[in-house]
This record gives structure tokens, sequence and C-alpha cells, in this order.
């Protein structure tokens, strides 16, 4: 069964002539981390509220766990977990009250509590009260909340906004866990990085249209990585290898783009004196540009 | 209705509603002790034609009786106010201010619906409005029991009063409940209902001060609470029936609005 699935989904607010989104069709597979990726104000949060029910739909439609968004949402929200992009919460409990109080709305036992709050280093702070918590260990509260209860699928908002490099690492490695143990995450993101080392597939939106949607993997095998090497004497001929192109040379000093198997191009240099060899991998970024330049940009700029 | 979240409201609120219960009670004993102690007087100064008659009948009560000290009691402002805490205040505040602090958010990520969450808040509100009322009756029957006037008081018909008042501010929070999912901010949702409220007192007591503008008190939701009349035991199903009926429309606008309302993200 399609975790998500939208089918022309649009929103428009009011009169404005332009929708919030438009037309978004999307299907999420179980088990998938799926990245919904777009500058400001592009619709990422319009989408993620349209699922759970929080706007309606002016036209087309959608289905979350087999529910329709338009009557099905409480039944969706039971079996979702949510963290709201910036989000806020009663500051006068602790966060060990607030985490208890949340898990007895939802109806569902707070199961992954405990090793979330060692995961994610906020078990000596859960007795304070939530107003003196730091902006990321607020954020770690929301991503306890959102997945203390085990939640088939889990819908994030900007996840990582606040969290340290050690934290981020912490919590990508929690997402990798949820998905090898068959949950279904779908977050959204302005931070192409991000996406590139935990997402399986991509949406791209901006101005409120699906530009781009794409298997993360796929898109990173077909991206031409630059290569650089220093050699001795004679370049190697690269001409006609396969998969190599844009050659130059000066002085000691040779660049080229190589995209594919690697193979005929390592057995090309295999003769040749080489003192340094530089190939840099390819970036989702450079991927994104280079496929669909002309509907991104400037949009990721970050 | 979600229990849960029920029990999070009541917690959250509860010293504050320990703080305006015992205001209540204090208040309400204070009335019947001063009709004790100056009724007679009271009486006195009004017979000798000083001041106005109109004096003596703003919102049926007077001084000079133990039925129209109470009246004068239950409408007087100090107690108005004491009793919009959570007739407006909290109910105010209810969604539109979860909205603006974002908690709403939490709030609508788990299983509830809209309805269930407006039904949580108005049983939530419903429950503060009938123990700050009754802090108040009970005020009342300590006043008159200290001053040893309980058979004069009608201490049978107490729970007429209760209800009348009860309907009365369970009337005003209705409407504060239904500009509370009207709103994404707090400031809007308040200032409707506390001109309801204001509005409503203005015109009671211009009705009631001036003779040629007595028509106004019928449009003052301040009019339907006849103390005096429920205390004798003869309360006024008329007035019952339109404080009932502002609460059902104001209930039954919110329960059709708030589902409809698109809840974008907070700025």
């Amino acid at each position: 069964m399609t975790v998500i699935e939208t089918r022309g989904l649009t929103k428009r607010y009011g009169r404005q002539p332009t929708a919030a989104l438009a037309d978004l069709d999307l299907r999420v597979e179980p088990g998938e981390i799926f990245g919904f990726l777009g500058p400001n104000g592009a619709g990422k949060s319009t989408t993620i509220r349209l699922l759970l029910g929080f706007l309606h739909p002016t036209t087309g439609g959608a289905t979350v766990l087999g529910h329709d968004i338009d009557g099905g949402s409480v039944e969706i929200r039971r079996r979702t977990g949510y963290l709201p992009g910036g989000i806020a919460f009663w500051d006068g409990l602790t966060g060990e009250r607030l985490l208890d109080e949340l898990a007895a709305m939802s109806g569902g036992r707070p199961v992954r509590r405990a090793e979330l709050l060692d995961r994610l280093e906020l078990s000596d702070a859960i007795r304070r009260p939530v107003r003196d918590y730091s902006r990321g260990m607020r954020q770690k509260l929301g991503i306890i909340q959102a997945l203390q209860h085990d939640p088939e699928l889990a819908i994030l908002d900007e996840p990582s906004e606040g969290l340290d490099p050690l934290m981020q690492r912490a919590f990508y490695e929690i997402l990798e866990e949820l998905k090898a143990a068959g949950r279904t995450i779908f977050f959204s993101s302005h931070v192409l990085s991000e996406v590139e080392r935990i997402c399986d597939r991509v949406a791209i939106v901006r101005r409120g249209r699906l530009v781009a949607l794409e298997d993360v993997a796929a898109l990173l095998a077909r991206r031409k990585r630059n290569v650089e090497l220093r050699f001795e004497g004679e370049p190697p001929l690269l001409d006609f290898v396969p998969g190599v192109s844009e050659v130059h040379v000066i002085g000691d000093r040779l660049t080229c783009r190589l995209e594919g198997d690697v193979a005929p191009f390592l057995a090309a240099i295999a003769f040749a004196k080489i003192h340094d060899l530089t190939i840099e991998p390819a970036r989702l970024e450079d991927a994104f540009l280079e496929f669909y330049a002309d509907e991104l940009e400037p949009a990721v700029a970050s | 209705m979600n229990r849960a979240y029920l029990a999070h409201l009541l917690r959250a609120n509860r010293f504050r509603l320990l703080l305006v219960a015992i205001g209540l009670i204090i208040w309400g004993s204070i009335l019947p002790i001063i009709y004790d102690a100056f009724g007679e007087q009271f009486r006195d100064i009004m017979d000798s034609g000083i001041i106005p008659p109109q004096f003596a009948q703003f919102g049926g009560g007077d001084i000079f009786s133990l039925t129209g000290s109470v009246a004068l009691g239950f409408i007087h402002p100090f107690a108005v106010a004491l009793n919009m805490v959570f007739a407006v205040g909290f109910a105010g505040a209810a969604i539109a201010g979860e909205r603006q602090r974002g908690t709403l958010e939490v709030l609508l990520a788990r299983p509830i619906s809209r309805r269930g969450l407006y039904l949580t808040a108005a049983v939530a509100t419903a429950l503060f409005v009938a123990i700050t009322v009754a802090a108040q009756t009970l005020g009342t029957l300590l006043g008159a029991a200290v001053t040893g006037r309980v058979d004069e008081l009608g201490a049978g018909n107490l729970p007429f009063l209760w209800a009348n008042t009860g309907l009365l501010y369970g009337a005003f929070a209705a409407v504060a409940l239904g500009a509370s999912v009207s709103f994404d901010r707090l400031t809007p949702a308040l200032g409707l209902a506390l001109a309801v409220v204001l509005v409503s007192y203005f015109l009671e007591a211009v009705g009631s001060l001036w003779p040629d503008a007595d028509f106004l008190r019928d449009y003052s939701l301040f009019h339907y609470l006849d103390a005096r009349r429920d205390l004798t035991g003869l309360p006024d199903t008329t007035a019952f029936a339109i404080l009932g009926g502002v609460l059902i429309v104001a209930v039954v606008y919110a329960l059709v609005v708030f589902p409809r309302r698109d809840l974008a993200a907070p700025a």
C-alpha cells in the first residue's frame, strides 16, 4: 500500500492569484525516506498541513496510510508522528510531563521514548521545565514527541533545525533505523546535503510546483564527477575513454569529467606516472543544478 | 472529547480557579453582611428621596432587602470581572491562545478532531464557570448563615440562582469560544468577547438608570439574570430560554466554523 499519494493536490489561499501548492502528484512508498525540498515559501509546509488535515485542498486530493485527507485526518494522525516546523510547547511543564501528556492525548504507548532520550542526549534535562530549554533541546523534544509512540509514518518539518552536527548525525542514524524497521519518513528540508545523506528519493518544490522528483542514488550515479590528476612525463590519453569528457591539460595537471563506470578510466591511467589523483564525489546539489538548471535556479541556492 | 487534554486544562488552571473561587466566596458573603449591618440605613436614605429610585433597581438589586443585596452582588462589576476570568479569559484564549503560541500544532498532531478539541475546551469552560458561580452562590449562603438570615434568603432556591448565573456566563463563554475558533490571534478573539460583555453591561446599566432607555435592557444578556426572582422560587423561564438559546447558537457556530477553517502555518 502506498503510504502517501497525492493527486493534483492544489491549495489556493483566498483570492490570491498564485496557488500556494499547484497540482502536486506524489507517491511515497512504505519504508522509504522521502525528502521534500524547497526554499522558504515553496509550499513544503502547505503540503504537510494538507496531508494532516490542517488545511483543506482547493482541488485535488490525497490519501495517507489509506485514509483520505478530507475525512480521515484523525485516523491519519493516530498512525503518524508529526514534528511541526518551529515547534512550541507549554513551557511551564517539565519535558517529561509534556511527553507524558502528549502520549496520553495520542492514546499510544511511548515505547521508544527512553531510547530516543538517550540517543539525543536529553535524559538529564527531561525533568527540567521546558521554559529552560535551549532551541536545540526544544527541537530534540519535538523529535521525541513525534517518534516516541513508534508511528508507521513520521512527517517531519525541517527536523534538523537547531541541532548541532553531532546531534544531526544521531538523528540521521535514528531515521535510518526507523527505515530499517519498515517505517516511512517524509521530511521537508531546505538543505540539500541533508537530503543527499539520508533520503531514498527527493522531490523539489518551487513556487508551489513540483519541479523535480528523483531517486537520489540514481541521480548521483548519473552525475559527472570532477577529476584532477598530477602526472610526470606524458599525460595519459583519455580523449576516447568511455565516460570521460572535458579533458584539459595544463602543465603537469589534467582535469576532466567522469560519468558512470570508473573502470575504463582507471585502466586508461594505469600506465601513466601519477603523483596525485582526486575524484570529487558527486554532490546532489550539482546533480540537480545539472539536470534541472532551468527549473531550479535560483531556488536551490542552499 | 479528549480526556487527557481535559485533564491538562484542569491541571493548568487549578491555581487560578482556586483564587477566583476564593475571591467569589468572599464577595458572595460580603453583601448579605453589608445588608445586615446597613440595610435599614440604606432604606432610610432611599426613602428620603435624595437618591433617584432608579439606583435601587440596577440588575434587580438593592441594599435594603437580602434578596436585593444578593442580586446586586451578582450583577456588581467586581463579581462580573471575577466570573469573566474563565467565561471570557479562558474561553477566549482556549483555541486562539493555543494557535498564537503555536501549541495548537502540537495538539492537532494528536488524533483529536477539531470538534473534539472544541468540545474539550467547552467542557473545561463549563466546569470552570459552574465552579466559580457555585463559589459565589456558596459565599452568599455563608453570608446569610453568618448573619442568621438563611430562612430569609430562601436557600432552597439557590440552585435556580446558580443555574441562571451559570447560563449567563455560559452564554458569554460560548460567545468567547466562538470568537476563539474564528481568529488566529488572541487579541481579536478576546477583544470581541470582551466587547460583547461590555456592550451588554452598558445596555443594562443605561436601561436601568434611564427610564427612557429601558427598552435597551432587552438587548443585554445581563438583563436575563434576575437573582431576586430566582431566590423567590419563580425563575423566569423565558430568560433561561434566551440565555440557553444564545449559548446553543454560539456552540453550533463554533462546531460548524472551526472544522472548516484553514489553519495555515503560524507566522
